[in-house]
């Protein structure tokens, strides 16, 4: 029985349809990847650095200190300064905290929006599911950089316009994603049930399907964190993201760029820190999905 | 078929058994230079971007010419088409008698007629470089040999303006390569069309453009077979290629490259006054920025020493005025301002302006703007006001700056010709408020006189002591911060010999009489 | 579905695609704040002279008249004039473009031949050490930013080893070959010009195997996948029951097999390509749309981006077309159907 509220009674076991999470299977699994133990840590790490580490590192990133200026990493500047003097220690974990949540943001928005609008359209079917799958397509078919590139030039040079421009790239994705998986569940006896008691399509994407769907659109998501970032540093590096004097990866690199042959800690900390950070995600999402991926889960 | 195999073959055994040498000096008579990007078009009446002008100015030739003398650049101006020429007592009419025997790249002589056939396109197409020149011009043929322009309204620096890029003489067959009435204009955009010393013959966009003599040229023939422009976008190729020895000049270095550069053998740094000038405009139409005390706080709390010292790394001359050092009507007796973050405060508090935020625009344009930017802030900062970095696309920073749109901004200005006019008129008449030239939007009744007088005066004695009244009430009202004239730095092989350096011609080689040593 | 129908099908989605992408970037490249026209004159012009330039564009007009006019143009192949060069945009495209190609090319060529040896390796030897060696190596190639990485090699194998040069797509003091394809290697070959061949073969590695490294584990990843669910097939089961060597399975029967789904993913790589070339253009210098499009950008060159994202995303969905037609050719299956 639906209840008022939409909430089906009594289907409990349909939670666990084919992707949806069992945390207790994934921690045992986990153990199992050693690939996906080591993107945790990594990333773990790295959240420790930029979100615990600045908080009690009395250096500000935005200080200037032009007698120090492309100073080499000593005991002072571990990480060495920058062309103004600025500590690139301090920019690098200020910088993370940007650019991580660059990621953050862009996959939040991207995988939640995507998600629904492909579920929806999944579910209502006819017309409107054509029109939003052909429009997926074109927006699938402008190469992402161009897009966000001109996204970012029209909205002005921006971190968040940048952020809302890769956001809406990778929306495409979620929704083709989001969609298949729906189109097999809506098949199922228990989603023709809930249609039959009456139960809207919001109602059904909410108790039905999103359940169903989660541990994908997760290892996606995963996975896109640190495309995101690398997005959005490459936006940075040529100018279109984030702005003075905001501590950006992509930006300091950029900025490093022109004293790479005589200073090479400017762009090689800010560079490593993102491949680390990236490294991470990927690794993590790699992981995920092997252990998540129903076609790779039988054989294992 | 078997010569394809046998090119894979060579491929295979060379390309991959013989190391590739960097250090390869360039042949005695080829002169690479490397730049930071492709040029954009070469149509003297298009371009107004000192990169196009590398290969544009070397291609043409105009009515007169920048002088030198002992190797060095000078701002005054001799014949170069013109063997001389006349001017009418109220200064309307122009009379230029031609030399005889210069030729277009195709043999065609260059005359009045084709003289008359750039001016008339020039005015016609109206872009940017036909800005400089008055738009009532009116060109006519007196005889083969003999050029006549009449202006409606004495304007004094006409003649410095036929020195320009744009004044260049086209030949006038390129008619014959016109398209839906575009004045040739995509052809010229990337050929040449000129009576200069070299001609381009070949242009691999966004990688090579190359330079060959005019057969036709009339002056002595130039020691360089080829000039090859190499685009190499990022700077530190364009060091280590420098270094290596691939490129014989590298253009648009970082400081610190150059400074790095200096030391290394092979390579030699010119350091050379230049006439391109970092500014901050002030709105003075926007409050606070409208009181001058408030924009004098302004100019008293920003440490412009330190800005040349730890930016430019001492490669530039601080400004107390508007005229820059070594342009005409520059007066010595106005003095840079030396920072004082306490006299800044006081002028601050008396004004009401204690604690103002204020937003500073600027773009990646230069790269040196984000740290003078950084070290503004600063500045401002100690003295209690609160300044926030927008950092633009150049178009929006530009569409800002034209609608003043922005409390402070920074900009650079070089001289299209060689007079104060281009400064004074520019920078302080109220009627070119905006984009064009007074970008801090100032107006005062008595400089708008003086500067109008100054542009028409016959004499320079006179012109310069206008301006000069001039310069000294717009200093008291800091309608603007002069920070500094940049020194223009040139890193060359110092194998190149004979190069001069203008500082009315930035970028721009005098490839028909440089050389190379052994 | 009949062959026939498919590819009318996708002929008909090639047209809403330039339809729907010329609409975004026109829509897009109007909202720039910032006037052309004010470009083109320069800083110091009147307002009077701007206006009179942006009359001459037609900049002056309604947007749907614009627009109508680009589309009317389009179909007759004139994309317009380039803002910032005055030269027809097509013209520049056509300067630009091959060697964009002919870079996306080289590094998708490379990363195939490096990357399906390693993921049969990985597929072969699952979870064994070589399994987490490739898939490491996947891991950090798509992790590495593509712009300071050919910052790197640019300096490594330039500046410090001099073994290849720093830019560029040939020695400017070489004659280059005449232009037969606009591919310079290409072109090289067909003129049997050794000197030109062996210069644009050096200086093509750098940059391909700079974007192609991001791309040898993206294809390892998806052939060891591939080469996973084949290895599980019974068909594979029955051969080695019945006496058929290991190699000779894996190599005669799963990779071909699994060779198949992979295409797909290359048609998809082309486009992660084109957008990592515009970053890697811009270290090496190579002559390519990728500076081109960032200094139109910047200089508010609407009929450039327009032309530019028009073409790309053409050329994408050409690919991908050609691709899913490989696919039904090679696929049984879908043979059987149609």
């Amino acid at each position: 029985m639906t209840g008022l509220s939409g909430v089906p009674e009594g289907v409990p076991q349909i939670r666990r349809g084919i992707g949806a999470i069992d945390w207790h299977r994934l921690t045992w699994q986990m153990r199992r990847s050693p690939l996906a133990v080591v993107g945790l840590v990594i990333i773990i790490l790295v959240l420790i650095a930029i979100v615990v580490v600045p908080a009690w590192l009395p250096i500000d990133p935005n200080r200037i200190n032009l007698r120090a200026r492309l100073a080499g990493p000593s005991w002072v500047h571990w990480f060495g300064t920058d062309e103004v003097g600025r500590d690139i220690l301090a920019r690098v974990l200020h910088g993370g905290r940007i650019s991580v949540g660059v990621g953050v943001f862009v996959v939040v928005v991207s995988a939640s929006l995507g998600t629904m609008i492909g579920g929806l359209s999944g579910i209502l079917g006819g017309w409107l599911d054509t029109l939003v799958m052909r429009l997926m397509d074109v927006v699938l078919a402008v190469p992402s950089l161009v897009l966000t590139m001109a996204l970012a030039a029209a909205l002005g040079p921006s971190l968040w316009n940048a952020m809302l421009a890769i956001a809406l790239v990778r929306i495409p994705v979620y929704v083709r994603l989001a969609r298949g998986q729906t189109l097999v569940i809506r098949e199922a006896d228990y989603v023709k049930a809930a249609r039959v008691f009456r139960a809207t399509p919001l109602q059904i994407l909410r108790w039905h399907v999103a359940p169903n769907i989660l541990s994908p659109i997760l290892v996606q998501a995963t996975l896109d964190l640190g495309a995101a970032m690398l997005m959005a540093a490459a936006l940075s590096f040529i100018g279109l993201g984030a702005q003075p004097p905001a501590a950006e990866w992509g930006a300091m690199i950029a900025a490093g760029r022109n004293y790479i042959l005589d200073q090479w800690w400017y762009s090689a900390f800010p560079g490593g820190a993102i491949l680390l950070t990236a490294v991470g995600f990927n690794l993590l999402g790699d992981g995920l999905r092997d252990i998540i991926d129903p076609r790779q889960k039988a054989r294992s | 078929m078997k010569r394809m195999l046998m090119t894979l073959g060579a491929v295979l055994t060379i390309g991959v058994a013989a190391p590739v040498s960097a250090i390869g000096a360039t042949p005695k008579d080829v002169l690479v230079i490397g730049k930071a990007a492709d040029p954009q078009t070469l149509d003297p009446a298009v371009t107004i971007d000192n990169n196009d002008w590398t290969v544009s100015y070397p291609a043409y030739q105009r009515l007169v010419r920048y002088e030198s003398k002992d190797g060095k650049g000078l701002s005054s101006v001799t014949g170069e088409l013109a063997d001389h020429w006349t001017v009418s007592a109220d200064g309307l009419v122009w009379e230029f008698k031609l030399k005889p025997g210069n030729s277009f790249a195709d043999g065609i002589p260059v005359d009045a007629q084709a003289v008359k056939f750039s001016f008339d396109r020039l005015v016609k197409m109206k872009q940017g470089p036909g800005e400089a020149f008055p738009d009532d011009l009116a060109v006519t043929v007196v005889d083969p040999l003999t050029v006549r322009f009449t202006l409606t309204k004495a304007f004094a620096p006409f003649l410095y303006t036929l020195a320009n890029n744009g004044a260049g003489i086209i030949n006038p067959a390129v008619v014959a390569n016109e398209k839906n009435g575009d004045n040739a204009q995509a052809w010229l955009s990337g050929h040449t069309a000129g009576s200069g010393p070299y001609q381009l013959t070949a242009w691999q966009k966004g990688q090579s453009l190359t330079l060959e003599p005019n057969p036709d040229y009339s002056g002595p023939k130039p020691a360089f077979a080829k000039v090859i422009v190499k685009i190499v976008p990022e700077a530190s190729a364009r060091r280590l290629q420098l270094e290596g020895g691939d490129l014989d000049i590298a253009e648009d270095l970082p400081l610190d490259q150059v400074q790095a550069l200096s030391k290394t053998a092979g390579v030699d740094i010119g350091t050379y006054p230049s006439l391109r000038v970092t500014y901050l405009y002030l709105n003075n139409k926007k409050p606070p920025l409208d009181k001058p005390e408030v924009r004098r706080a302004i100019v008293k709390a920003i440490d412009t020493g330190a800005i040349i010292d730890g930016i430019l790394l001492g490669n530039g001359k601080a400004m107390g005025g508007p005229i820059p050092d070594g342009m005409w009507g520059y007066d010595p007796t106005i003095t840079p301002v030396t920072a004082d973050v306490k006299e800044a405060k006081a002028l601050l508090a008396k004004a009401g302006a204690s604690g103002a935020k204020l937003s500073f625009a600027l773009s990646d344009r230069d790269p040196n703007w984000q740290p003078i930017a950084l070290a503004v802030q600063a500045n401002l900062a100690d003295a209690g006001v609160t300044v926030s970095l927008e950092n633009l696309a150049n178009a929006t920073y530009r569409e800002r700056l034209g609608k003043g749109e922005f409390d402070i901004a920074i900009g650079n200005w070089s001289p299209d010709f060689s007079d104060p006019y281009m400064f004074m008129n520019y920078w302080f008449d109220s009627s070119k408020q905006g984009l064009s030239g007074n970008r801090s939007f100032y107006s005062k009744a008595a400089v708008d006189d003086l500067i109008r007088k100054a542009a028409v005066a016959a004499t320079q004695d006179e012109r310069t002591g206008l301006y000069n009244q001039a310069q000294h009430i717009v200093v008291d009202d800091a309608a603007y911060v002069y920070l500094f004239q940049k020194n223009t730095q040139v890193a060359k092989r110092d194998t190149v010999k004979g190069y001069v350096f203008n500082p009315m011609l930035e970028s721009i080689y005098n490839i028909d009489t440089m050389s190379k040593a052994d | 579905m009949s062959f026939l129908t498919i590819l009318r099908r996708r002929l008909g989605f090639l047209i809403l695609v330039v339809i729907g992408v010329s609409l975004i970037t026109f829509a897009i490249s109007h909202m720039i704040p910032g006037d052309p026209a004010r470009l083109i004159a320069g800083d110091r012009a009147s307002d009077a002279a701007v206006a009179a330039i942006r009359q001459k564009l037609g900049l002056d007009r309604p947007l749907y008249v614009q627009y109508g006019l680009y589309i009317a143009g389009f179909v007759q192949g004139d994309l317009g004039t380039s803002i910032r060069t005055g030269r027809p945009v097509a013209e520049d495209i056509i300067a630009f473009f091959p060697a964009t190609l002919e870079l996306v090319i080289a590094a998708l060529m490379l990363s195939v031949l490096l990357g399906v040896p390693l993921g049969v390796a990985s597929a072969v030897w699952r979870d064994r050490p070589i399994d987490h060696a490739v898939r490491s190596f996947a891991v950090i190639g798509i992790s590495t930013p593509a712009f300071w990485l050919g910052l790197i090699v640019l300096l490594l194998f330039y500046g410090r080893l001099g073994w290849l040069p720093s830019g560029g797509a040939i020695d400017p003091l070489i004659s280059p070959p005449a232009h037969y394809t606009g591919f310079d290697l290409v072109d090289a070959v067909i003129a049997g010009n050794a000197a030109a061949l062996v210069s644009v073969v050096k200086h093509l590695i750098l940059p391909a195997a700079t974007l192609g490294f991001v791309h040898v584990g993206i294809v390892a990843r998806q052939i060891r996948s591939a080469m996973l669910d084949q290895l599980g097939e019974d068909y594979v089961r029955t051969a080695r029951a019945g006496g058929l060597s290991r190699s000779r399975v894996v190599l005669r029967h799963a990779l071909p097999n699994a060779m198949i789904p992979s295409v797909t993913v290359l048609g998809l790589a082309f486009g992660d390509l084109l957008y990592g070339a515009v970053l890697t253009e811009t270290v090496f210098a190579w002559p390519g749309m990728g500076n081109y499009v960032v200094a139109s950008i910047q200089a508010l060159d609407f009929p450039a981006v327009m032309g530019f994202t028009v073409v790309v995303s053409f050329a994408y969905v050409l690919v991908n077309l050609l691709v899913d037609l490989a696919y039904i050719v090679l696929d049984p299956r879908i043979k059987e159907i149609g």
